[in-house]
């Protein structure tokens, strides 16, 4: 049985009164997938939440601009995975979406919160065992331990828990920004600046203030998206997150590469891309040698564990698979 | 011949209307909810309560029993009923992960829960040691610690297979695993003027019932164990376990009734798992693939405080003619909760390891798998000498290589390629497990208006036994089946055996079959045809035996034990076989793995109720694709307990993971065993799954599985 302690839950009619809702000890309510997860096993214990999901204007998705695709934060992951022009134009987008979670859960789970979902760590979902994320200074039992999920890529001084999301890391190679609401107005923050490095902080997870919104997702179009793909590789074929996952997008010129965008999940502590992987791609045609050296240019500094040493290779073939799978879905349209 | 019966309560499972044991809701009822000890092994020095007392709401905290309110059960393998022999909350002792500290009752169970997370306690903890190989466990012989046990001698197998032309010697890691069924672990306790009544899912009623009299220190008589329908047993719910006895303890307490739902994570702490289990194989065999020896080594865990015996060798036995036998098990103490009997326990792990080592004989000989198989079958059991009662495992293979297509297999691994690139394997493994049966006493009651009721003293847990009675009674009446009433899982009706081991079926349809041959003799009907009208209601009651058993038998059941008899009968050896065939296929880069077909044939005598029966094996099938590729519980050497305890972490298969299961029965009656012919299905029907998923997948990748699951690292 879920042990919630009682907090204060209000509902807010615009964004702008959501924000100002907000005192010390609140947090912001979409989906629940998440947060009232966490609440239940003790994880999370906010004095209050303001639910911003009968909020409209959270709502509105319009993906027919020339210049550029924007998700409000309160869209359905559900809905979003089923957008026609995604499935046409950006299928990777489509394709994390619809490779997260569980229809149940992404037809509850908003696009604007899955960015914030938090780590899947055991230990951290535990209050029983220490956790420098949830209990700073409490240390960490995860290295030289059970670490078989954990991190490679962007590893803290001793948090090495992986950003779960699939979603992030699929907007991340299409240079998504977000836009935030606060007290102060209006600010747009590039995706590769919300998540934070653990470093030192692995408490601290993204770079908005307590009171700040998160409105809308906006992508700028590419016509890289019609060739692009989200490979996710994981322990069962559905209702599993990432071991290892990539997101990649190609443009041509004939057989030469002229566009690449490469982003992995489930290896690092923050959504990860390489321009450096991407820079070798471009200008020659892809080929095995091509995509490999991709791949293995993202993970060249990866750092291994005890037990997950293997996302490392697996992570280089991803990447590479993932390549060819969206230069593939490229030619058939 | 009818045509066969649908699931008898298939509507009203899927309409809600079948109310499994926490759906019940007495007046006035409180809510339990447990706080589990923060440490994996050590005592409890102190234990503070006042902010879980001050929750609004809040109506009892325990943290130690009363002297005499109840008492430590006893295990259920040396004649007791419970899963372990540790009772929270009589001592300081925390004897693994997960062992509550305290229970709150409050008139919600939102007040309950939120109390028991404030209950704080101060330990003295002590190192742990969880695994086959961590420092600090201790490896004895079974022979020692469990008498009158002994190793199984046939021949002089080390001098055979030291001889022998083709020689196998490989070691099997066989992981931890739970069953997971999907209902909770509950219980809903009241008392009133004639005792304690419990609704529990589980599939041993009267285990409940005599040892939660035991605990309480009260007549059986006065307990009922309520149970008409489990949300799934494979073995989890065998036996009494801690909850119990605690709402009955706080329901007398308060006077008022109790529910205790035990999450999903302290589930996974505190009942029977799967123990890990490691397998040496040495396998001989001359030029021509004859087996000449079995060598099986077996490592098994167990608790520190009881011992989950080792039963492997035992059935790798019996899968072939095997001329020169030796076993060796030993039971490795570890600081987890006590092992239990999950689907296949023994079975499932023996054959893995003896059908794996099969398919390297197979490429030490140039034999083709199938044939070796053939080759190898006897009518004879090598370890008694007596035969077998019927067995058609060489007719499952080659019908099941039929179905499959075997025939266009070629033998070199990595040789088959699909149309999307991706790698083709095609594995095969037979299965066997022990046909058992037990003591029955089965009443019937015909009523006027043509009406009958059977009671029987089984559990419903899915496995369709309520269905295989109603169509039973059907093939031996003609009546139609709206007219058969079953009533089953209430110690009220008739004396409950635990319901496990496969024996449930070749219990319970005899009991049925004797009982109506003797409504019969006393309503003065022919032996055969519809039943005749009656202008009173008609009852008799009958009891059963297996073959070969005494009377006294019966009234072990009727005490609340146990009395299963087989695999040994007086004049033979029954078990069920199959031959399970699957193809793989497997991502040439990332080497990610998905079962593409599977066809499975079974012998387990007359089909009783097909439907049921076709759905028996398709989960079997799904279990052992989980156990080839997906299961594992992860204990955690450092904090005891396990690491993955929820159904994220720990993973089971998916609908996305499960291909088409194509099936068939043998369907020849067995008439040594009972006048029905009917032999045990639940569990042959996962036994050797995975060893074909594995051996599929070295055909395909030339990569041999000596542990699982077999993850997409061991195949990178």
């Amino acid at each position: 049985m879920a042990r919630v302690r009682a907090f204060e839950y209000t509902t807010a009619a615009s964004a702008a009164e959501a924000v100002l809702a907000v005192t010390p000890g609140t947090r912001f309510l979409a989906g629940g997938t998440n947060l009232y997860d966490l609440m239940k096993l003790g994880v999370e214990a906010p004095e209050a939440v303001v639910d911003v999901t009968r909020v409209p204007e959270l709502a509105r998705t319009d993906t027919s601009g020339p210049d550029e695709l924007v998700f409000g934060s309160g869209a359905r992951m559900a809905d979003v995975a089923e957008d026609p022009v995604l499935l046409r134009d950006y299928p990777a987008l489509a394709q994390s979406l619809a490779l997260a979670a569980s229809q149940q859960l992404r037809t509850m789970a908003t696009v604007g919160g899955n960015l914030l979902q938090r780590t899947r760590c055991a230990y951290f979902r535990s209050t029983a065992h220490p956790c420098d994320k949830r209990e700073p200074g409490t240390g960490c039992p995860v290295r030289g331990g059970l670490d078989r999920g954990f991190a490679v890529l962007g590893l803290g001084e001793t948090c090495v828990a992986v950003y779960p999301g699939d979603w992030a890391v699929a907007l991340l190679a299409f240079d998504a920004v977000i836009d935030v609401l606060g007290p102060s107005g209006t600010r747009t923050v590039p995706l590769g600046d919300l998540h934070r490095l653990p470093g030192s902080t692995p408490h601290l997870e993204h770079t908005l203030a307590q009171d700040e919104l998160i409105t809308a997702i906006r992508v700028p179009t590419t016509r890289a998206g019609r060739a692009s793909t989200y490979l996710k590789i994981r322990d069962r074929e559905s209702y599993a997150f990432a071991l290892t996952s990539a997101a990649a997008a190609l443009a041509f010129d004939g057989d030469a590469v002229t566009e690449a965008r490469i982003a992995v999940g489930g290896v690092a502590t923050k959504p990860w891309r390489s321009r450096e992987a991407e820079a070798l791609l471009v200008g020659g045609p892809l080929t095995q040698e091509t995509a490999r050296a991709a791949g293995e240019a993202i993970f060249a500094e990866a750092v291994p564990g005890r037990h997950n040493g293997f996302k490392i290779e697996l992570g280089v073939r991803t990447v590479a698979d993932a390549l060819f799978h969206a230069a593939r879905t490229g030619e058939s349209r | 011949m009818n045509p066969p019966l649908p699931r008898v309560d298939a509507l009203a499972k899927v309409t809600g209307q079948v109310r499994y044991g926490a759906d019940w809701v007495p007046p006035g009822l409180a809510h339990a909810a447990l706080t589990p000890a923060a440490i994996g092994k050590g005592r409890v020095v102190s234990v503070e309560t006042a902010e879980a007392e001050a929750v609004p709401g809040v109506l009892l905290v325990l943290t130690r029993l009363a002297e005499g309110e109840l008492t430590a059960p006893t295990f259920l393998m040396v004649g007791g009923d419970a899963f372990e022999s540790v009772q929270p909350l009589l001592d300081d002792k925390i004897a693994h992960r997960g062992q509550p500290i305290a229970l709150v009752v409050a008139e919600t169970p939102y007040a309950a829960a939120e109390a028991a997370a404030l209950v704080r306690a101060t330990y003295e903890e002590e190192p742990v040691s969880v695994t086959l190989d961590d420092p600090g466990v201790e490896v004895r012989d079974q022979a020692d610690v469990l008498g009158p046990y002994e190793d199984r001698v046939v021949g002089d197998a080390d001098a055979a297979y030291a001889a022998s032309a083709r020689r196998v010697d490989a070691v099997f890691d066989l992981p931890t695993q739970h069953p997971v069924p999907m209902e909770l672990t509950s219980s809903v306790v009241y008392w009133d003027d004639g005792g304690v009544t419990v609704h529990e899912g589980t599939q041993n009623a009267s285990a409940i019932r005599r040892g939660l009299a035991g605990q309480l220190g009260l007549p059986q008589e006065r307990v009922r164990v309520v149970a008409p329908y489990v949300g799934g047993g494979f073995g989890n719910r065998n036996s009494l376990q801690m909850q119990t006895g605690l709402a009955a303890v706080a329901a007398r307490r308060l006077g008022r009734p109790v529910k205790l739902v035990v999450p999903r994570e302290l589930m996974f702490h505190n009942s029977g798992f799967r123990p890990a289990s490691r397998h040496r194989i040495r396998l001989g065999a001359g030029p021509d693939g004859r087996i000449t020896a079995l060598l099986h080594d077996v490592d098994q865990q167990t608790s520190r405080y009881d011992v989950f015996p080792a039963s492997y060798t035992d059935t790798s036995a019996r899968v072939y003619a095997v001329p020169a036998f030796r076993a060796h098990q030993r039971i490795v103490f570890t600081d987890s909760q006590t092992p239990g009997y999950m689907r296949a326990p023994y079975e499932h792990p023996a054959v893995f390891a003896l059908e794996s080592a099969m398919d390297e004989l197979a490429s030490a000989t140039g034999l083709d798998p199938v044939e070796l198989r053939l080759l190898n079958d006897t009518e004879t059991d090598p370890l008694t000498g007596l035969p077998f009662s019927s067995r058609h495992l060489a007719e499952c293979l080659r019908r099941g290589a039929d179905r499959f297509g075997w025939a266009r297999r070629t033998p070199q691994p990595g040789s088959m390629r699909a149309d999307d690139g991706s790698l083709v394997g095609w594995g095969v493994a037979s299965a066997a497990y022990k046909a058992s049966a037990a003591p029955a006493l089965t009443r019937l009651r015909l009523d006027p208006d043509g009406g009958l009721t059977v009671w029987a003293g089984a559990h419903e847990m899915g496995q369709g036994i309520r269905t295989a009675i109603v169509e039973t009674v059907v093939g031996l009446t003609g009546m139609p089946a709206g007219l058969v009433t079953v009533e089953a899982g209430d110690t009220v009706g008739v004396p409950h055996q635990l319901t496990a081991g496969s024996w449930g079926t070749a219990t319970v349809l005899p009991g049925v079959y004797g009982a109506l041959e003797e409504l019969r003799k006393r309503l003065g009907a022919p032996p055969t045809g519809p039943l005749p009208r009656v202008a009173a209601p008609a009852e008799v009651e009958v009891g059963s035996l297996a073959p070969g058993q005494p009377p006294e038998a019966l009234d072990r059941v009727i005490a609340g034990g146990m009395a299963p008899a087989g695999p040994v009968y007086p004049d033979f050896t029954a078990y069920s076989f199959a031959a399970h065939f699957v193809e793989v296929r497997v991502e040439p880069t990332t080497r990610r793995v998905r079962v593409a077909r599977t066809v499975s044939v079974v012998d387990c005598g007359r089909v009783a109720s097909p439907v049921t029966a076709a759905s028996q094996v398709r989960g079997g099938v799904v279990w052992g694709i989980g156990a080839a590729l997906r299961e594992h519980a992860e204990p955690d050497p450092r904090f005891g307990g396990f690491a993955n305890a929820d159904l994220e972490g720990y993973t089971v298969p998916v609908n996305a993971d499960i291909p088409d299961i194509d099936l068939e029965f043998i369907d020849e009656p067995d008439p040594s065993l009972n006048a029905l012919g009917v032999k045990g299905l639940g569990e042959v029907s996962m036994v050797g799954v995975a060893a074909a998923v594995a051996n599929a997948v070295h055909h395909a990748t030339g990569y041999r599985a000596r542990r699982l699951p077999i993850r997409i690292e061991d195949l990178l």
